[in-house]
């Protein structure tokens, strides 16, 4: 079975002031479809400039990133984004709803011009109910707290049905009931098929999950934690 | 496919609703200013235009050389006897005099134009009678006959009867029949004119028999105007000699058509790029570069988030267009353009009781849209085209 995602030699760095800083060095990582992966890592260790390398959203210094075995910079801005919308939920590390729009308004943000069917939002009142924010659809970013911001950021990313989930940090500010109701979420979805790259610095979350893979990061360096429950790849 | 490209136009379309609705405060402000640029250029566009419509249809009616007999600087009536000096020069033509003025109605406080001319007589008289609705023109004898404008109709209510009567200066009455009305179509020459024979003028006024108010020539070789002129001029020491050509260029000393629209081109230009500057410079706030950024990560293509801004972009503009244009046309139509009074004094000098009809040349009104609306989508789509095309990872930024 062909990996969903392939990453090969992945170097990323940014300018700075006396030399470039190194976030990603040299990554090299391959996710099985269906695999719940946790990556670990401190405070700027390169865990979500990773994450935006195998979404598309950052081109990478060399290296490549394959998802489906299709290399994301060989297609083109348009091929990219219809694969982003398409295949993959993005949940921000920070706040990521646009504060002029109604919580319904923003879930239905990713689905494209070209397909919003009618039942499009029975199925956001429906992903809704499963972060538990069912009455709000009509309420501003604004009167939510934080933790319901990033609820409604997560049930944003399940709208369009994607296989792969990308999540940064995505618990980062709920209490332990919330974060246990969102953990099991994912793996609920996590066992109809999609697929998880988590990032956290909370190594609770990770051994929370028991079909979880956990990745360590530290300063752009990607490792498979030792002695950790997982399921070994190559 | 076709109707799913509407559809996605739709959505994009209430998308686009929506967020110019997010924004209204800056929305609105910019509608407003908007409106304005274009409803100053175009009320001036359609004034010069209304203008220039009717110096065209007054000058071709004006006679290519009038004669009127000057005392102390002041216009007095001229004798017929001048006229008949005048047939000795060659080149002349024909020698019609009028006997012409204005009236006021104290009742209707409308006032109309008196013009006592022979239609036989007159220079393309004979098209005189096409130019009538109804009746006929008066004949030669005929006393109190008269044709009226659509106006005259109008402001006497003549539409049922055909005898009315007007005050001589002395306040005794004198006693017309209308034998005639113009057709509406000739109207901007034709509203507030009274058509008569000189006789019956003469009469209404209490000009003296052998006098008339002036001379209209006309020469048998348009060329010689000048030559004529200048022979007449000899000839009639106490006359001032008018040519169509020098009135010609009254008209455009007054308003300087050319000069003003060039200068109107230039305004709107500069209001565009005003708009221009000020939405560059207030238009992609961080916030908006943030909500352009997450569009992007959630997948929207950069053509998606381009057809929105173009879409707010012309709904804001043409709005704005629509608004400024009826606001301009009824500027000109039901308040005459009052915010133009000073610029037209000198034109109220030469055709007094000007009525303005809104008018705007094809050219001019594409003209005025290539100069805002145009403008005000580039510099809409431009910026957010520019964000739209840098990398999506900023809205993750920590
Ligand atoms: N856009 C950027 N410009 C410059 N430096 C960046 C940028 N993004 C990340 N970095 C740097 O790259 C390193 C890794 O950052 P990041 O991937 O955000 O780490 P993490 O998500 O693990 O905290 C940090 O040193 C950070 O300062
Ligand atoms: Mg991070």
């Amino acid at each position: 079975m062909s990996a969903i995602i392939r990453c090969e030699n992945l170097v990323k760095s940014y300018p700075a002031d006396t030399r470039p800083v190194s976030a990603v060095a040299n990554v090299n990582l391959v996710v099985e479809r269906e695999d719940f992966l946790v990556i670990l890592g401190h405070s700027g260790s390169g865990k979500t400039t990773l994450l935006s390398l195998i979404g598309g959203l950052t081109a990478p210094d060399s290296g490549t990133v394959l998802v489906d075995g299709v290399e994301n910079w060989q297609q083109g801005d348009q091929a990219l984004s219809v694969m982003r919308n398409s295949r993959i939920g993005f949940i921000f590390q920070f706040a990521s709803l646009i504060p002029t729009l109604t919580v319904m308004e923003n879930i239905l943000l990713p689905l494209s011009f070209s397909q919003r069917p009618a039942g499009s939002r029975d199925l956001a009142e429906e992903i809704l109910a499963q972060v538990g924010l069912a009455d709000k659809a009509g309420s501003l970013p604004a009167q939510l707290s934080g933790g319901q911001q990033r609820r409604i950021a997560i049930a944003r990313a399940f709208i369009n049905c994607p296989d792969i989930i990308l999540a940064d940090e995505p618990t980062g500010d709920l209490d332990e009931e919330t974060e246990r109701d969102i953990l099991q979420l994912f793996r609920r979805y996590n066992k109809n098929g999609v697929t998880f790259i988590v990032v956290t610095h909370n190594s609770e979350l990770a051994a929370s999950q028991e079909r979880a893979r956990v990745l360590m990061m530290r300063q752009g360096v990607l490792t498979e934690q030792d002695g950790e429950a997982g399921v070994a790849h190559a | 496919m076709a109707k799913r490209g509407i559809e996605k136009q739709l959505n994009i379309l209430d998308y686009a609703l929506s967020s110019l609705w997010r924004r209204r405060t800056k929305n609105l402000s910019i509608l407003l200013v908007f409106s304005a640029v274009i409803f100053l250029v175009a009320s001036f566009l359609m004034v010069s235009k209304a203008l220039s419509d009717r110096a065209g249809q007054l000058l071709v009616a004006a006679p290519e050389i009038t004669v009127q007999r000057m005392s102390a600087g002041r216009q007095e009536a001229i004798p017929l006897a001048h006229g008949e000096r005048l047939q000795g020069i060659f080149g002349i033509r024909r020698v019609v005099p009028r006997v012409w003025g204005y009236y006021f109605d104290e009742v209707t406080g409308a006032n109309f134009t008196v013009l006592g001319v022979d239609p036989l007589q007159m220079p393309g008289g004979d098209g005189l009678a096409t130019a009538l609705a109804r009746g006929r023109l008066p004949e030669e004898g005929e006393a109190g006959m008269v044709v009226v404008g659509q106006g005259v109709v109008e402001t006497l209510a003549l539409e049922n009867r055909q005898l009315f009567s007007l005050f001589r200066p002395d306040l005794s009455l004198k006693t017309l029949t209308v034998s005639g009305e113009f057709a509406k179509e000739t109207g901007i020459m034709t509203a507030d004119l009274l058509l008569m024979h000189p006789a019956e003028a003469r009469d209404l006024f209490l000009i003296a028999p052998g006098f008339a108010t002036d001379l209209c020539i006309s020469v048998a070789n348009s060329r010689e105007i000048e030559t004529i002129a200048r022979k007449i001029a000899e000839l009639l020491p106490d006359c001032r000699v008018l040519t169509r050509p020098q009135i010609q260029k009254t008209y455009q000393v007054v308003f300087g058509w050319r000069s003003g629209f060039a200068s109107i081109c230039l305004l709107s230009a500069v209001a565009a790029f005003i708009i221009l500057a000020w939405d560059k410079a207030s238009g992609l706030a961080p916030e908006e570069r943030r909500e352009i950024a997450i569009l992007k990560v959630l997948g929207w293509e950069t053509a998606d988030v381009l057809a929105v801004r173009f879409w707010e972009a012309c709904l804001v503009s043409g709005l704005a267009f629509l608004l400024g244009m009826l606001s301009a046309f009824a500027h000109v139509l039901f308040f005459s353009a009052f915010l133009f009074r000073p610029i037209l004094l000198g034109w109220s000098v030469l055709a007094p009781g000007l009525s303005l009809v809104p008018a705007l040349a094809l050219g001019d009104f594409l003209l005025l849209a290539a100069f805002t609306v145009l403008p005000y989508l580039a510099a809409t789509v431009i910026p957010a085209w520019r964000s739209a095309t840098v990398p999506a990872d900023s809205a993750l930024g920590g």
